[in-house]
């Protein structure tokens, strides 16, 4: 049972780790999307997808770079009580409140779900019987089939009218990822309340 | 169940989630999909935490926030500040107090290339904290000094607050950094004038440099003039371009960022572990910030929905019969109370959306509030039990300055804020000549 639950918090914070280490470079990638901008303002010729790609890219550098947040223990606590308590009470709050977190961090990700579903055409009912339609659409009729499913594709108001159904993919993806680095807090909270540090 | 009774709730068990220790925005997430989910059903309640991260996305002079979280790593973490130091150093030692003075002027300069205080702390408590001391001075002086100092990051533009408040407050920006100069400014001199007095009447607080040290050769001190050149280059890299309309705010932070940057690295001060570590870190605060922002959305949408504020607002106006002014003056108390237990971001996030309309309901500027917000938000930040400079001091102070050292250290500064505070309220027009001055000629 504690090997299962290592073997997760193992899987789990290496992968999210790698993806953090690559997310943090996002940063340089929204800075020349603006210098970009700037540049093309000032000779006089504004580009129309600045504006929105920079908006992308701070969306994907903090939803999908998060757990690794959550990792390098950034994320801040209001340690009142907290900073007093030994280690043994803090794994037992800490078990306790996190299933709060992994609950919010679903009912997001449910959300978030929908309005993917929304931006590619399905207005009503759940998500989930949405995508596994379009699936068994694309497995059994291929892209046609799967294109058959599909309604409307949402766009943004503005100039430049790109898609929107990437950029909810990339945070139902980021939402989803701390959801798995949620539940390895809580494992590694369990490991630390049977004994064996994880 | 009525509106307030919800409301009520909703807060006191948001309290108590952020007691147990959990994750900021996982306890404020939690409360406000809880309430939603029971308000208004399953498709309402899922609805309503993901339309914040939508209304996140589109709130464009967010994107700031990585920027000068960036630069501020830059610049402390590079140490290009140390000439800056110098400069104040050589300039200001002959007076009694003179590098308390010369700090104060160095955490200008600093505010005005970065919009959060953590910068200046940083940079206070590395560089002019260890020099002060050796040449003798007081060490509450000193810590006084650095707290006061670096908390003008956040009322000089750029200014992080003020971009967090202009979203919650639906308020141009640009005004609102211009409202901050001279209240910033102003809130300096106070500071300055207040450790020249003192330390006129005691010397031993902030001996003056020694014949030896003061007998620096002309030549050189001109040349160290020239370090002053560097944040002006900075700033006027940012904000020239902005204010002549060229490029939006967020274009300027990134430039400004990358002018910090270049800046460190022509310096020779960018290596490998100091870019790691900017890079890192920006990605950590950054989430925090997101995150956290995120999930008080969500709550500030219930609670928007629940129509509480006007609640709120009646219970005070018609059923206890408060002028708007006691009312004013009560929430910048229970402000200033809450700022004490409460962590400096949740705070922010959490008590603007609920004091914000209101004092829009109550028909004062928003733009004024903005500067009283702000500092009262610095002074909170300073006090005692739990203000989050506090312990950024104890965390960056060499171990012969105590907590209760620092706790000492601030009270005088703190007294001198507040006077700030009364000022600007008595006087809007110290805040709102500036803004005025340039949008409406």
């Amino acid at each position: 049972m504690t090997g299962a639950l290592r073997g997760y918090i193992r899987i789990i914070d290496g992968f999210n780790y790698r993806v953090g280490r690559i997310m943090m470079y996002g940063i340089f990638v929204m800075m020349a999307i603006l210098l970009y901008s700037s540049a093309s303002k000032i000779m006089g010729t504004p580009s129309l997808w600045t504006l929105e790609m920079a908006q992308f890219a701070m969306v994907a550098y903090y939803m999908i770079g998060g757990p690794y947040s959550i990792q390098m223990g950034s994320n801040v606590r209001m340690d009142l009580l907290y900073a007093e308590w030994s280690t043994r009470t803090k794994a037992w709050v800490d078990a306790i409140t996190v299933l709060a977190l992994i609950f919010y961090l679903g009912v997001l990700l449910y959300g978030g779900l929908a309005s993917f579903a929304y931006s590619l055409g399905h207005f009503g009912g759940s998500p989930i019987a949405f995508f596994s339609e379009l699936f068994h659409a694309f497995f059994t009729g291929g892209t046609e089939a799967a294109g058959e499913v599909l309604g409307f594709i949402e766009r943004t108001a503005s100039p430049w009218r790109p898609v929107v159904w990437p950029v909810k993919f990339l945070m139902c993806i980021g939402v989803f990822l701390m959801l798995l680095q949620a539940i390895a807090e809580f494992f590694r909270d369990i490991l630390r309340l049977t004994g064996d540090a994880a | 169940m009525s509106y307030e009774m919800i409301a009520i709730l909703m807060f006191s068990s948001m309290m108590l989630m952020l007691l147990t220790g959990q994750r900021v925005f996982g306890a404020i997430g939690f409360v406000a999909v809880v309430a939603s989910l029971l308000l208004w059903g399953d498709r309402g309640g899922y609805d309503l935490a993901f339309s914040s991260a939508m209304k996140l996305m589109k709130w464009y002079p967010l994107l700031t926030l990585p920027m000068f979280i960036f630069m501020g790593y830059v610049l402390s973490e590079s140490k290009i500040a140390d000439d800056l130091y110098r400069m104040f150093h050589v300039w200001m030692g002959g007076l009694h107090g003179g590098l308390a003075i010369g700090t104060i002027g160095l955490m200008v300069l600093i505010s005005a290339m970065n919009g959060l205080s953590v910068a200046g702390m940083a940079i206070g408590a590395t560089i002019a904290l260890p020099e002060l001391l050796k040449r003798g001075y007081d060490k509450r002086m000193v810590s006084g000094v650095i707290q006061a100092g670096s908390s003008l990051g956040i009322l000089v533009p750029p200014s992080v607050v003020l971009v967090l408040y202009a979203m919650i407050a639906r308020q141009p920006v640009g005004q609102l950094w211009l409202a901050g100069v001279i209240p910033g400014l102003m809130m300096a001199a106070l500071f300055v004038i207040y450790i020249a007095i003192r330390c006129r009447l005691q010397p031993n607080l902030g001996p003056v440099l020694n014949a030896e040290e003061r007998n620096v050769p002309m030549g050189e001190k001109i040349r160290l003039l020239g370090a002053g050149l560097l944040p002006l280059f900075i700033f006027f890299v940012m904000m020239v371009p902005f204010v002549k309309g060229w490029t939006s705010l967020v274009e300027s932070s990134a430039i400004g960022a990358i002018a910090a940057f270049l800046a460190a690295v022509v310096k020779g001060r960018m290596n490998r572990t100091v870019f790691e570590t900017c890079v890192k870190n920006t990605l950590g605060i950054s989430c925090m910030f997101m995150w956290i922002i995120l999930a008080a959305l969500c709550f500030g949408a219930v609670f928007d929905g629940l129509g509480a504020v006007k609640a709120i607002e009646s219970l005070f106006t018609e059923k206890l019969g408060l002028s708007p002014w006691a009312i004013l003056i009560l929430m910048q108390v229970s402000f200033l109370l809450l700022g004490t237990f409460l962590d400096d971001t949740a705070m922010l996030v959490i008590v603007a959306p609920l004091y914000v309309p209101l004092v829009g309901e109550l028909g004062f500027d928003l733009i004024w509030y903005g500067v009283l917000y702000t500092i009262t938000c610095k002074i909170a930040y300073m006090t005692p039990p739990f203000g989050y400079n506090l312990f950024l001091m104890r965390a960056m102070a060499p171990p012969e300055i105590t907590m209760r050292d620092i706790y000492g250290s601030i009270t005088p500064f703190v007294m001198v804020m507040v006077l700030a505070l009364v000022i600007v309220m008595l006087v809007p027009e110290i805040a709102l000549w500036l803004p005025d001055y340039f949008y409406n000629k």
